[in-house]
């Protein structure tokens, strides 16, 4: 089993994602009875070999579990796919994966151009460091997931302004329930992104106090494009929140997702071709208290 | 063993002796049993529609089920017409063609409306009837099991019924779907007594719609109307305040001027407090001054547009229309090719006889000769006779089957007949 587990690669799981996209774009061509069910195992497959990639990586890496810019962007991989395949079961003739698997697709790709290195940690600040990764993970998520449902509405007002019955499988979800979906999304994006930085900012400075590992300036790029991208987050939500009860209010916090979707993918881009001190282990070996980590992947 | 029907549809009755034609349930089953008693030895299904009377019939004897022309004179003496003029209009046709006529129709592929799906209850119920009557039998069983078969897979494997082709089902399930997720939280308000307002008013009961207020220019109307559409009846004179407070609007008023003009609406758009609003502006001419459609938040439809979207799927009903006839093709060969084997089956049982009863004799001889063996031994040999004759008679078998895909295996079978010396 093990020596199972340990051959799943990326490649295993994107190509099961890419062959899932496949047959969702198909939709938009012709109707098969036997497509959403293929779809629906090709997207379970890859979902479970990511599964047991990412157990895999964890179990064999010393450091603190899935702590690198690699795993991050896939464990933000695996949370789409996987919220892919439920609204997929849910919703069985919205074109869900035709929307949500580039994503998951991208943010592979992410991964496959970061560091697999762990983020370099000590016990003292574990803890900050997790809760800071995970606010950030999960404002990624909310971001891409409000995003969506912001294109998605653009798309269903765009076909109902033009008075079009809806093309044969491609059938979206109301304007009511997308929109719902922004608005809570881009509330839930900018809570989660301004607890990430703050957490950030703890996480650096108990650093600089204790003098554990080397800190992050505050002019580093990534804490410059982080603190711009929540403070839009920030601006985006009570500005959702300001026009509810505008006739255009809908409209507005569509888009306002779509731009924080947009910003995001430059952040990421920038952060995968950039250069920082972010995440970067310390320049000194004065730092003796960092565990060392080994790599468990090949 | 052959098939046969006769009959006339919307695309070749007229209207007037379509009417004359057509049976009810009890004047079917009085046809059918006039049928048993004149067709003794024929089995016979009546399928009478608004929109056609067809008679199928078959037989397993030689003769066959009656011809076309004798089942049209049946028909037009059960309805007591004139069977000069329904010889003229009626129409038949035998084996294959009948077959892939009866799918078709079950299809809903020769409908008036392409892919309309009331037809498969239809064409059960005629089946029903015709089994009450006691004029069905293996024939047409398999046939209109067949046919519902050929119609669950044209259904299942096309979109040639899926798109909605009246105007209040695309403007209930196209457009404010679209737009509301549900609507047991919305007020629906209704304008106006036109004659699309109740079924309107239908499918959003079915979606889910509660909250039905109704207002007309003449109070008695609107009470009226209310209470047969299960809604609150309101004063004309609240139509301001009811525009505020609703989330959906049906309007179907006989007004020849606007009854909503862009300025009013704009009087009281602040205190809808940027609530969307679906307008379905089902009257001609239109009650809702079209700029209002521009305005943010409001999605404004005209039976012109609802008439469009209608039109587009009607195309895309169309446009499925060859996939639908190659299943029905498909299950046509399938079912011929079965019905021709249906025929073999008495050639296939004497074969088998008269090697049992061979292989029997034998068997007895052998054991007469050898009286030692024990019951195992015995039920052994026996065996193997048995699975030797069975594969013996596999390859004779196998070419009837495959050459029954292609018509009737007439050479097969005297070949047959011949060289093991079968009756006929």
């Amino acid at each position: 089993m093990a020596d199972f587990v340990s051959r799943i690669s990326v490649v295993c799981f994107a190509a099961s994602y890419g062959v899932a996209l496949a047959f969702e774009v198909t939709r938009l061509w012709f109707r098969s009875g036997v497509r959403g069910a293929t779809m629906v195992g090709f997207v379970t497959a890859g979902l479970l070999a990511q599964t047991l990639y990412l157990v895999w990586r964890a179990a064999t890496v010393t450091a603190l579990p899935l702590s690198s810019a690699f795993d991050w962007y896939l464990l933000a991989a695996w949370m789409l796919a996987a919220g892919s395949l439920w609204m997929t079961l849910a919703n069985p003739r919205t074109p869900v994966g035709l929307f949500v698997l580039p994503v998951v697709l991208g943010l592979i790709g992410a991964a496959e151009l970061s560091s697999r290195e762990p983020f370099p940690q000590s016990p003292a600040t574990q803890i900050w460091g997790i809760i800071h990764g995970s606010f950030n993970l999960a404002m990624s998520v909310a971001i891409v997931l409000g995003g969506l449902a912001g294109s998605m509405w653009l798309i269903q007002a765009g076909r109902l302004a033009r008075k079009q019955a809806p093309l044969q499988g491609f059938r979206m979800p109301s304007l009511e329930k997308l929109s719902l979906w922004s608005s809570r999304m881009a509330i839930i994006a900018a809570w989660a992104g301004g607890s990430g930085f703050l957490s950030g900012m703890v996480l650096n400075a108990v650093n600089r106090q204790r003098g554990l590992l080397e800190t992050v300036p505050w002019n580093d790029p990534v804490v410059l494009r982080m603190g711009m991208l929540v403070v839009w987050l920030i601006a985006a939500a009570i500005i959702s929140r300001a026009v509810v009860r505008q006739a255009s209010g809908r409209r507005i916090t569509a888009v306002l997702s779509l731009i924080s979707l947009c910003l995001l993918t430059a952040s990421i881009l920038w952060g995968v071709f950039g250069k920082t001190r972010h995440g970067m282990p310390p320049q000194s070996s004065s730092s003796r208290l960092v565990i060392p980590a080994r790599r468990g992947d090949a | 063993m052959s098939l046969t029907f006769v009959g006339g549809s919307h695309r070749t009755v007229p209207i007037e002796l379509r009417e004359r034609l057509a049976f009810s349930a009890d004047q079917a089953a009085e046809a059918l049993a006039r049928f048993r008693r004149q067709f003794p030895g024929s089995e016979a299904v009546l399928l009478s529609t608004c929109n056609r009377v067809e008679l199928y019939a078959a037989a397993e004897q030689q003769q066959g089920p009656p011809p076309p022309d004798e089942l049209a004179l049946f028909l037009a003496e059960c309805r007591g017409v004139d069977p000069t003029s329904a010889g003229q209009v009626l129409g038949g046709d035998q084996g294959p063609a009948a077959v892939k006529h009866l799918f078709c129709v079950a299809a809903g592929l020769d409908s008036m409306v392409l892919g309309e799906p009331q037809i498969v209850a239809q064409v059960k119920q005629a089946w029903q009837i015709a089994q009450q009557s006691g004029t069905t039998g293996p024939l047409t069983g398999e046939l209109f099991q067949a046919a519902l078969r050929a119609a669950k897979r044209v259904a299942s494997e096309t979109a040639v019924g899926r798109e909605r082709l009246s105007i209040p089902s695309v403007a209930v399930a196209d457009f404010a779907s679209g737009v509301f997720e549900r609507f047991d939280d919305k007020r629906v308000l209704l304008i106006g007594a036109g004659k699309m307002a109740a079924e309107t008013l239908r499918y959003l009961r079915d979606a889910g719609a509660r909250d039905v207020h109704v207002v007309n220019r003449t109070a008695g109307r609107a009470e009226q109307l209310a209470q047969r559409l299960g809604g609150t009846a309101r004063p004309y004179n609240d139509l301001a305040t009811e525009l505020i407070a609703a989330d959906l609007i049906v309007s179907t008023t006989g007004a020849t001027e606007p009854v909503v003009t862009l300025e009013a609406f704009l009087a009281i758009e602040p205190q809808r407090q940027g609530r969307p609003l679906v307008v379905l502006d089902l009257a001609v001419p239109r009650d809702f001054d079209p700029r209002i459609g521009k305005q943010a938040g409001v999605w404004l439809y005209s039976v012109d547009d609802l008439g469009q979207a209608c039109e587009a799927n009607r195309q895309r009903r169309q446009r499925e229309m060859p996939a639908a006839l190659t299943i029905v093709d498909e299950e046509t060969r399938r079912f011929m090719g079965d019905l021709h084997h249906r025929s073999t089956v008495p050639v296939i049982e004497q074969l088998r006889a008269g090697w049992n009863e061979t292989g029997e004799a034998e068997l007895d001889r052998l054991f007469r000769k050898l009286p030692d063996l024990d019951d195992a031994a015995r039920d052994e040999i026996r065996r193997a006779f048995h699975r030797y004759a069975a594969k013996m008679l596999h390859p004779p078998m196998a070419s009837l089957r495959s050459e029954s895909h292609a018509g009737p295996p007439h050479g097969l079978l005297d070949a047959l007949r011949r060289l093991f010396d079968l009756k006929e």
